[in-house]
């Protein structure tokens, strides 16, 4: 693979689906390379195809044409088996709702990816807890979902989404459940991770603030991109809104 | 995933819902214990049937002559037979390999009016030769000598009274001893009204209640003989049946066909013992039956609590799904599960009708003290065949029982899964 390859190629990237009667055009030729250690926002209306174009980069699910190519695998015409594996240890999930098992502890739940991969139960233990005090959370491990906070769920999840060392971060509305004190702290350490670690992040959010700490803002409507943002675009728009309110 | 994880995981995805996988396995354990408890009720007969005919002596085969077809004029008649059994025919078996004893026997016809005689009293009886095998039932208490011997010596004109027949003629049992040794006698009636006297000299008392005179081989031939007008009768009817004793059982079960093919009829214990295993097994299965009913509804009520807990769980499953597990190990963690509820009611299944066993082991127990029965033992046995085929049954239920719902888990499409309220 060569050096300058994007991390992630959408070529013409359909997605179809029928409501009834009617074809609903999800996602309607998207084209979009992502760079290693690139942090990406898709943001939009809902039915926008921003979730949906998510999960087909998370090979949750699979177009309907076009190509979807994270490093050397193609999403849409891998195996079922290729894509389990694809899941499991190259991407981490981070949902809107945690989706925590509400029956394991925090670090049970943080092992379960790594027992999906087989790991025996010292060395997924040790690494469970290694990942939830890097998240902070070094002393509520032995907790239950339900005892914990919105914020800490989340923390928890993040840990999970780590747990086999994937090199891309998949994140639907992570602070959508949370307050917005809670979610700025949240994403702050996302970022912290993601320049730490090296990783990649894919993020879907309708909220601009959220947004705005990616690198790059992806604008999607009815299923097409609509326009791309840099920071550093945004950066000049957010002075000359500054400068403007300033005026007022 | 590995298997010890899956298991794992299984029991505490079971253990959160206590009361609904409680209620579940109660079929199960219904079933399982039904079976054990029937089966092991099989088990424990046969083992105390075979016990006693092992007691009888396995090792015997018993021939017998065959004989001709009756038809319409010769149905009251004694058959005749085809294939006697000759002395010539005994002294042979006499001389085979593994052949320990063999003895024969005549029997008087049923209308044989036989008096006996002890100076001026006279007292009708009934004659016999040794006490034959069959004729001793695993209930009845094996005959004593109270005076003398009882076994009946081979020389003629020997005789063995029994206590019932004394008693009938007033003799006390003090004086017993005192008649071994003297003469008696013992008169047959034809219905003509022609009478034979026979003399004998008496060797010894038995303790039995029947009124029954023993006497040797010889003698019976020759009273057959004066019945029938035949003194020759050994030589062309021959005996009535022969016992056989072999040294083993496996040689008894050599000389069956043997001497099947020498035209005979032949039975041996172990062929007595194989109808009665077959009839124990037939009554078994449809003992079982009734427990295969109750695990069939059981597995349908496995199935249903499998197909609650599986929408309740659609969001975990969507998540697991999301986060790398695939088809199979959704599937086998659901089957593992479904299986674990079959296992669960097998072990309660099992250690309940064992239970069970016991408790009834100890009232039959009771039972036979009370009415002084001459039998011992256990009548319901849980052998570990036993309890690791139910075990491995209930399991297999279970399993079975997951497939469905474990399949509609496997097949659930991730992303509707986490839509999933």
């Amino acid at each position: 693979m060569q050096e300058d390859r994007s991390l992630i190629r959408a070529r013409s990237l359909a997605r179809r689906y029928t409501m009834g009667k009617e074809a609903v055009m999800a996602l309607n030729g998207v084209d979009l390379d992502i760079q290693r250690g690139e942090f990406v926002a898709l943001v939009g209306p809902s039915g926008s195809g921003k979730s949906t174009l998510l999960n087909l980069i998370g090979g949750l699910d699979r177009p309907s044409s076009g190509e979807i190519w994270v490093e050397d695998l193609e999403l849409g015409q891998a195996s079922d088996k290729r894509l389990v594996r694809y899941r499991r240890d190259r991407i981490g999930f981070i949902f809107q709702s945690f989706n925590l098992l509400p029956t394991r502890s925090a670090v049970e739940n943080v092992e379960v990816p790594l027992m999906l991969a087989g790991q025996n139960r010292k060395a997924r233990r040790e690494r469970a807890l290694d990942l939830l005090g890097r998240v902070g959370l070094g002393k509520r491990a032995g907790h239950k979902p339900s005892e914990l906070s919105g914020g800490e769920m989340q923390r928890v999840a993040i840990a999970r989404s780590l747990a086999n060392s994937p090199a891309l971060l998949l994140a639907d509305e992570p602070t959508g459940n949370l307050d917005s004190k809670t979610g700025k702290d949240i994403l702050n350490m996302l970022g912290e991770l993601l320049r730490t670690q090296g990783l990649t992040m894919v993020l879907v959010t309708h909220d601009m603030n959220v947004a705005s700490h990616a690198d790059r803002v992806v604008h999607l409507l009815d299923g097409k991109i609509q326009r791309i943002e840099t920071a550093a675009e945004r950066n000049g728009y957010r002075a000359e809104t500054a400068t403007a309110e300033a005026i007022r | 995933m590995t298997l010890g994880d899956m298991i794992s995981t299984a029991l505490s995805n079971l253990g959160r819902r206590k009361v609904r996988t409680i209620l579940t396995s109660i079929g199960v354990i219904v079933g399982i214990l039904t079976i054990v408890t029937m089966v092991s009720l099989g088990i424990g007969v046969r083992i105390e049937i075979n016990k006693q005919f092992a007691q009888i002596g396995l090792e015997r085969v018993f021939v017998s002559p065959r004989e001709g077809e009756r038809n319409f004029f010769t149905q009251f008649a004694a058959p005749e037979r085809t294939n006697p059994i000759l002395p010539e025919d005994v002294e042979r078996w006499r001389q085979l390999p593994n052949v320990r004893e063999v003895v024969a026997d005549v029997d008087l016809p049923l209308g044989v009016a036989s008096a006996l005689k002890i100076g001026a009293q006279t007292q009708q009886i009934a004659i016999s030769g040794e006490d034959s095998v069959l004729g001793q039932t695993p209930f009845s208490t094996p005959p004593t000598a109270l005076a003398g011997t009882i076994d009946v010596p081979d020389e003629s004109g020997k005789i063995v009274l029994t206590a019932g027949a004394l008693e009938d003629l007033d003799i006390n049992p003090d004086q017993f001893a005192g008649l071994v040794g003297q003469p008696v006698e013992i008169v047959l009636q034809a219905p003509r009204g022609e009478t034979q006297t026979f003399s004998f000299t008496v060797v010894g008392v038995s303790s039995e209640e029947i009124p029954t005179a023993r006497v040797p081989l010889a003698d019976r031939a020759a009273m057959k003989g004066w019945w029938f007008n035949r003194p020759d009768i050994l030589a062309t009817d021959g005996y009535d049946s022969v016992t056989i004793r072999a040294t083993t059982i496996a040689a008894a079960n050599e000389l069956v066909p043997q001497i099947r093919n020498e035209g005979f009829r032949v039975q041996s214990l172990e062929l007595i013992l194989d109808l009665a295993d077959q009839v124990f097994t037939v009554i078994n299965v449809m003992l079982s039956s009734v427990g295969g009913l109750a695990l069939l509804v059981a597995s349908l009520g496995i199935v249903n609590t499998m197909i609650m807990s599986i929408y309740e769980r659609t969001r975990e499953i969507g998540t697991l799904k999301a986060i790398g597990a695939s088809r199979g190990d959704i599937r086998l963690m659901f089957m593992i599960e479904a299986g674990m509820i079959g296992l669960m009611g097998g072990v309660i299944g099992i250690i309940s009708g064992w239970g069970l066993g016991l408790l009834l082991n100890r009232v039959i127990l009771w039972y036979i003290e009370r009415e002084q029965l001459p039998v011992r033992g256990d009548f319901f046995v849980v052998t570990p065949t036993l309890a690791l085929v139910s075990l491995l049954f209930a399991t297999l239920i279970g399993v079975i029982a997951g497939l469905y719902p474990a399949n509609r888990a496997a097949r659930l499409d991730p992303l509707v899964a986490l839509r999933h309220e």
